[in-house]
Order: C-alpha cells, then sequence, then structure tokens
C-alpha cells in the first residue's frame, strides 16, 4: 500500500504458502481458531509456572510441575509460532508495518530472553528443591516479569486489527 | 533484577517507527460515503476480499468480508468479479484517501451486508 514493506516481506505475501492461507477454504481460519486455542493452553502452562515460582501450589515439589509445565508451554508455543506464521504470511507486507504487530514481537522477544535467563540461571537448582522450600529472589522476578510480558503480548495480538 | 530494564527499553524501540499502517479502527464511521462503478480487480481470498473500483474520480481499493461471510449473504466470487458495476456504501479510511471499507454493496440490484 502506501508504505513501503521490506522486499522479504512482499515476496513472503506473494509466495505460494501464503496464497494457499488466503485462497483454500478453511486454511486461514484454521490458523486463526488454532493460534487462539494454541494461546489458551500456552498461557495456562506458563501461568502454573509462574505461580509455582511465585509461590502458589507451594506444597507440590516444584520439580515434577515445572518440568511438566515447560513441555506444555513449548509444545503450545511451537503451535503459536506455526499458525502465527501462517496468519502473518497472508498479510506480511501489511501487517510488518503495524505499529501493534511490531510491539507484540519485540515484547515476545523479551519475554523469551527472560525464560532464557531463568533457564540458564536458575532452572536445574530449582528443580531438585523440596514442597514449600524458598524459591530464589531472581526465579521470582523472572516469573512476575512473564506473567506481565505474556498478558502484554495477547493483549498486543488481540489490538492488531485495530492499528 | 537484571531483567527489569528489557520491558520499558522493548516498548521504546518498538514504538520508534511510527509507521502509521491502518486497521479496522481507522476507518471515519461518522463520514459514511458511497462509491459505485465498475470492479477493475478483485481478490476474492481471506482474511477480505477486496475489490478495486473506479468512480467518476478515482480508483478505491475496497475492503468487504471475509470469504466465508460473503459467500453465506449470497455474494459469492462471480457476485464481486472483475466488469460487475457494483455500488459501495461504507467508511473511508482516516489513512489513505482511496480505501475504503464497506458495509454493504449492491450488484445487479441485489443489496449484501458486509456485516
Amino acid at each position: 500500500m502506501e508504505h513501503e514493506a521490506p522486499a522479504i516481506f512482499v515476496a513472503l505475501e506473494q509466495s505460494g504458502f501464503a496464497a494457499a492461507v488466503r485462497q483454500w477454504r478453511w486454511l486461514y481460519p484454521l490458523a486463526n481458531v488454532g493460534h487462539i486455542l494454541f494461546l489458551i493452553a500456552f498461557a495456562s502452562a506458563v501461568a502454573v509456572m509462574d505461580l509455582r515460582l511465585l509461590g502458589a501450589f507451594a506444597a507440590t515439589a516444584p520439580g515434577r510441575l515445572l518440568a511438566r509445565a515447560r513441555l506444555a508451554a513449548i509444545a503450545a508455543f511451537c503451535g503459536l509460532a506455526v499458525t502465527g506464521f501462517m496468519l502473518f504470511s497472508a498479510e506480511a507486507s501489511h501487517l510488518v508495518l503495524n505499529p501493534v504487530l511490531r510491539l507484540k514481537f519485540v515484547l515476545v522477544g523479551a519475554a523469551l530472553l527472560n525464560a532464557l535467563v531463568y533457564e540458564i540461571g536458575a532452572r536445574r537448582s530449582i528443580e531438585k528443591l523440596p514442597p514449600r522450600a524458598t524459591l530464589p529472589r531472581s526465579a521470582r522476578a523472572s516469573a512476575a516479569l512473564s506473567l506481565v510480558i505474556w498478558i502484554a503480548v495477547a493483549a498486543c495480538g488481540r489490538s492488531i486489527a485495530y492499528f | 533484577m537484571r531483567t527489569s530494564f528489557a520491558l520499558p527499553a522493548a516498548i521504546a524501540l518498538a514504538a520508534a517507527p511510527a509507521l502509521a499502517h491502518h486497521g479496522w479502527g481507522s476507518y471515519d464511521a461518522a463520514h459514511p460515503i458511497t462509491v459505485a462503478g465498475p470492479i477493475l480487480t478483485s481478490k476474492f481470498e481471506n482474511p477480505h476480499v477486496l475489490v478495486t473500483v473506479k468512480d467518476s474520480s478515482k480508483t478505491w481499493t475496497i475492503f468487504l468480508a471475509p470469504t466465508s461471510r460473503m459467500e453465506n449473504r449470497g455474494a459469492v466470487a462471480a457476485v464481486v468479479a472483475v466488469g460487475r458495476e457494483i455500488s459501495a456504501y461504507g467508511y473511508p479510511s482516516t489513512v489513505n484517501a482511496d480505501e475504503m471499507r464497506a458495509e454493504r454493496i449492491t450488484v445487479g440490484g441485489k443489496t449484501y451486508e458486509m456485516r
């Protein structure tokens, strides 16, 4: 349209894959609904992890709970990435210029970075702790930050169509 | 808290390129217009059907409904095919001067609601 999108996003939008997403009857709606369902799964798993790190469900040993929720979160994130890529590619040259989507991408990056800091720093030691053990401050800070950023990501996602 | 700077920094970074893109929010519902003329191009695709229409003054880009809704309302691809005469009532974009979002369209004497 009026603003120039980088060539790679124009090429993505013009690709056969993106054309299929736009033209196959159920592909776009499927990606659309799938993205929301994966979001529900992802948000649930992340909430379990973050709340446990913040001190909820303290009677349960953190190890198994966190490990299982982490697997669910990773699986759901992959689903989000695939369906999100489908939705994005259909209108890539438009969407890449959308300020809310740009903010969303940056926030996703920040949330993943936050998760990485936790993974490298505290995860292994925390997964060995007994029930009711006090969790390190850094882990609680990561968990609080994670909740805030992922909620902001979801809010941005919902707002893309309005900007 | 080592990571606490990341969020404000991230927001500043994303807000920096203040490129105005338009979404469903940036249409002027207070000043509806009607554009009538032949359809020059037609993309019967998701997430919304897109036609360009030549009226007396210029060529408009007109956003219609998603394909499934178009079909449910009877506005199948042949209704908005290239060459058909269309009259579109809707809202002009506040960002692009030759773009509008249709509330309803009339083709061949039949009116189809887009919402």
